[in-house]
């Protein structure tokens, strides 16, 4: 499904530049979860978002699902990606501004999907987030771990191939970040491609394969026995 | 899709109320501004459209050329001219003369007097040319018969009641008896015709002794209607020589103006008339709004780090650009409907107020769809520009940067510039307005060669060489009254002038030298307190004085008199000599500079009687009164301040500068509002720095210091950019008065002070508070 050959990204200001990743090559194949790993600013997350074309890599090459898309414009990278891919952060990223169900509803909004479906769609998502109670409430009312499966939820309701997770239980006691997990475990058996970045070894222990990244560079990729 | 939009903005509205406030407000003040003007500009341009096929009305008028280059327009014309060009010209359809000021009539019904003086004389063609629609009596001629009078329903109201006025009968001055043939709907506020009652041209000639064959006088208007698809610039130009094919030495050219032309467009060359005002307050109009709209593109932009996020997730979940500024556009042309809203209540709520300041009858035009056409392009319009740049930078946000957390290339440039665009055009309207009232109150409080205060005057409307010398022998008796004269126009605006004056010495280049005439009596000199600089005034003593001229300095300069005292002098056919030459007094407004003066002594012209008075104003009235009422028992009393009518010249401009000073004020609060959002944006963004010059030994003074010089230093480049700015256009618009004020530093040094005192009063909490932050609180959140 994703594939990267010599990837590189520089990040430059007027004087310094930093080289974020360097010569990456990876394989993710469709079904796999896949858990990115490494020391604060090694790289994960910025790998995580050039693969989830939030971001454009210097160098290299990136394919998703057979198409080379590292050069894509903006607007060709905003169409691949509410098409395919789901996200979830750290800091859930919900719209104040908006209900439970509307956050959720958004994505489905951008994929113009009549008003019928997408009421259908996101109560069930809800319901499978258990969080359904909670539809006509706002994020600032919800706990930590209810906003991040509205989060999950937000990033399920377009059925992605793909959903990338940045520290999903980053910021969730223990509870709450094992639940988050389950979800994710089940998103994966159902047949979602999952890439999470993470510091916990529990969490990246949910996944089929881990990879070790230090200063921009892969330096192990690990099979989990599950696979 | 719309709805949810709706929700996020009324959601974020209801959750930041100041902000919200504040941006609607500012908007909504803008837009009453703008509303305001325009129902104004509405209505001035609105004049006389009422007319049907107004496009076929014009008036034609004199320009009259002087030796020295000079052009003077006006709309007097000969009596003879009307019929003559439409017997001339075939595509003239109608013409008629117009005698627009007549001064005071008595008109009695039974045993009942009304002194009005709101009557015109006009030619029957008159109610051809214009739509004044008649109610009652004879609709298309009224004036087929000499004695005839036609009265407006409110005259007639005030005169018959209720019953039939049509076929009554009307005795003017008590002399001549007409008989009512017809009821006119009263002229509208907005027409620049108007009348209480109209007599037929014949009228003229009973009132005054005027010979109507002259083609060198010129005392009537003259309005035309010409034949439907008459080119009116051919037709002008066949009409320019005229009078000079009838007249060999004329100076005379005709013109036609426009009668859609004739509220607002002045015929003088140099002068720019009322559109002046229409064309100052529409800019002033799109100044406000355009201030209103950086107010909210700041606002908008100083929040842009709590937009990001949204901006950001809606990316991330499949927005395209182009959705987002269509998004924030959306936002920012709901604020303005809002605004348009609040705007409407605001307006309705200050037309009585802004009514009574332009003395107009100004009302929204609700059910006018022109007007709601232009309200609705208005709001868009307003939503389009204040939310373009918002809509622009917002959606320029990528998602990775705000997820990673880089700050983005800032707008903290265009903000800074808005503001000072902002605050420029506030401090150059306060810097104008001060000059325009500096100007008027010079204008009013200046020296204008007479003594114009404690000096009534009493228009008579007939008879006045039987009942003048009565009156001044009881009057002069009276212990507050000092001296009693008359003439037949008061200095405050003489209009009398002609060119037919010879003297010796005159040669063929000061041919055409226009002097203003005024006939007076015996004691004028001294009633006004003018200053005889030779010679002497008219008395009494000296005999009748009838072939006796006095002049001016003007006058005598122009005429270039060695020994003006005894000089013989010509005026059409009046020849005499010249007793005495008085310092130059304006008699005019002073926007006009002293023109030459010939006075003579002319009783048959009398009309007005001048008194100067003493302190003890109510009981000399009241002698006065008593004095009339036993010598003219039929006729009420009534009489005029001179400083009145010298304030009356200057109630348009006065009335302008109010005005123009109350939206100084607006534009004043709304860049307030501005530089409050700024100061909000600058403090959050400046919290870490100053935090961190506290860790290192900063004290709150020098932050407090520090952020206020920053607002100061901005503001005073605004008043840099304002005052150059409003030098500028004050000289252009003093340069139309001959009497002007110089441009002083005082009024530049009082708008910077005004403005840091105002920046300071908006900043000073917010900036504090920020001073007093504990650094650890700010650097934790970091």
């Amino acid at each position: 499904m994703i594939n990267t050959k010599n990837l590189i990204k520089i990040f430059r200001t007027d004087e310094v530049e930093t080289t974020a990743l360097n010569n990456v090559n990876l394989e993710i194949n469709t079904g796999e979860f896949v858990a990115i790993m490494g020391p604060s600013g090694c790289g994960k997350s910025t790998l995580l978002n050039i693969i989830g074309l939030l971001d454009n890599p210097s160098e290299g090459e990136l394919h998703f699902n057979g198409f080379r898309v590292e050069k894509y414009t903006e607007r060709q990278r905003t169409n691949l990606r509410k098409e395919n891919i789901g996200f979830v952060f750290q800091s859930f990223n919900l719209i104040d501004e908006l209900t439970v169900f509307e956050n959720v509803e958004l994505p489905l909004l951008y994929l113009k999907v009549s008003g019928a479906e997408r009421k259908r769609r996101v109560n069930e998502a809800l319901e499978r987030m258990n969080i359904a109670h909670r539809a006509k409430h706002f994020p600032q009312q919800l706990s930590g771990g209810q906003q991040q499966r509205v989060a999950i939820a937000r990033a399920v309701i377009s059925n992605p191939k793909l959903i990338l997770a940045d520290e999903p239980t980053g910021n969730l006691d223990s509870a709450n970040g094992e639940e988050v997990m389950n979800l994710l475990t089940q998103l994966n058996e159902e047949g979602t491609t999952i890439v999470m970045v993470t510091h916990s070894p529990s969490d990246a222990d949910r996944s089929h394969r881990i990879i070790q990244l230090f200063d921009g560079h892969v330096v192990t990729e690990n099979m989990r026995q599950k696979l | 899709m719309l709805k949810i939009l709706l929700n996020t903005v009324l959601r974020s509205l209801y959750r930041q109320k100041a902000y919200s406030l504040m941006n609607i407000m500012g908007l909504a003040t803008g837009v009453t501004c703008t509303l305001l003007i325009l129902i104004w500009v509405e209505y001035e341009t609105g004049f006389d459209k009422f007319h049907e096929e107004i496009d076929h009305i014009y008036s034609v008028y004199e320009n009259q050329n002087y030796a020295d280059g000079d052009v003077f327009s006006v709309y007097s014309t000969p009596a003879p001219l009307a019929e003559s060009i439409k017997k001339s010209f075939p595509e003239i359809k109608y013409a008629t003369r117009l005698v627009t000021t007549l001064g005071q009539l008595v008109l009695s019904v039974g045993d009942k007097s009304y002194v009005e003086d709101g009557g015109k004389i006009v030619d029957d063609d008159f109610f051809s040319i214009f739509s004044f629609p008649i109610l009652k009596g004879e609709k298309k001629h009224p004036f087929q018969e000499e004695n005839s009078i036609v009265l407006t329903e409110k005259l007639a109201q005030k005169m018959f009641g209720e019953s039939n006025p049509i076929g009554r009968m009307v005795e003017l001055n008590s002399k001549f008896r007409c008989k009512v043939v017809s009821v006119i709907q009263n002229p509208p506020a907005n027409s620049s015709v108007s009348f209480d009652f109209i007599l037929p041209f014949q009228f003229f000639e009973k009132l005054w002794d005027y010979d109507l064959n002259d083609w060198q006088a010129n005392t009537f208007h003259t309005f035309i209607k010409v034949e439907k698809g008459v080119a009116s610039d051919k037709l002008a130009l066949q009409l320019q020589t005229y009078i000079k094919d009838r007249v060999p030495n004329s100076n005379v050219e005709l013109a036609l103006q426009a009668f859609v032309e004739y509220h607002l467009y002045a015929i003088n060359a140099n002068k720019a008339g009322p559109i002046w005002y229409v064309r100052v307050f529409l800019i002033i109009a799109v100044l406000i709004l355009l201030i209103a709209c950086f107010n909210y593109m700041n606002l908008a932009t100083a929040r842009s780090e709590r937009r990001a996020k949204e901006v950001a997730i809606r990316k991330v979940v499949g927005a395209q650009r182009n959705g987002l500024v269509g998004l924030f556009l959306g936002e920012s042309i709901f604020f303005a409907l809002i605004s348009l809203g609040i705007a409407i209540v605001l307006v309705e709520l200050l037309l009585p107020v802004f009514s009574e300041l332009t003395d107009r009858n100004l009302a929204l035009g609700i059910n006018n769809i022109k007007f709601l056409l232009s309200v609705s392009g208005i709001v868009i319009i307003t939503g389009i520009i204040s939310g373009s740049y918002p809509a622009l930078f917002l959606s320029s946000f990528l998602p990775i940067q705000v997820i990673r957390g880089v700050s983005r290339k800032d707008s903290a440039l265009l903000r800074k510039v808005l503001v000072i665009i902002q605050f420029s055009m506030s401090i150059a309207l306060f810097v104008c307005s001060g000059i325009i009232y500096q100007q008027l109150n010079f204008l009013q409080q200046s020296d204008v060669g007479y003594n114009r205060n404690d000096l009534i005057y009493i228009e008579m409307s007939d008879d006045f060489n039987v009942i003048y010398p009565k009156l001044k022998r009881e009057l002069i008796k009276i212990p507050g009254i000092y001296w009693v004269t008359a003439a037949n126009q008061m200095p405050v605006n003489f209009t009398n002038s002609t060119w037919d004056v010879g003297w010796p010495g005159k040669t063929e280049n000061s041919e055409d030298i226009l002097f203003q005439l005024s006939f007076v009596d015996y004691d004028f000199i001294e009633t006004f307190e003018m200053d005889v600089i030779q010679g002497r005034g008219f008395s009494r003593l000296q005999g009748e004085d009838s072939l006796k001229f006095i002049i001016n300095e003007s006058a005598a300069e122009k005429m270039n008199m060695v020994n003006t005292i005894g000089e013989p002098l010509r005026i059409w056919n009046y020849s005499g000599e010249v007793i005495g030459i008085v310092k130059d007094f304006n008699f005019r407004s002073l926007q006009v500079g002293v023109e030459p003066l010939i006075m003579m002594r002319n009783p048959d012209t009398f009309k007005y009687i001048g008194i100067r008075i003493g302190e003890d104003v109510e009981p000399t009235l009241n002698k006065i009164r008593a004095v009339w009422d036993t010598t003219v028992p039929d006729v009420p009393f009534t009489y005029r301040f001179l400083e009145e009518d010298f304030k009356y010249f200057y109630t348009a401009e006065s009335r302008m500068s109010k005005i123009f000073v109350s939206f100084t004020l607006i534009a004043f609060v709304i860049s307030c509002l501005g530089l409050f959002g700024l100061v909000s944006f600058v403090t959050e963004r400046k919290s870490r720095e100053m935090a961190l010059r506290k860790v290192f030994g900063a004290s709150m003074d020098t932050v407090f210091q520090l952020l206020l010089k920053e607002f100061f230093k901005w503001v005073l480049f605004s008043n840099a950019v304002a005052w150059v700015l409003s030098y500028f256009v004050m000289e252009w618009w003093l340069k139309g008065f001959a009497y002007r004020i110089d441009i002083g530093i005082g009024i530049f040094i009082l708008a910077g002070f005004v403005s840091l005192l105002i920046t300071f009063v908006t900043v000073y909490q917010q900036i504090w508070r920020l001073a007093l932050k504990t650094p650890a609180h700010v650097l934790k959140y970091e």
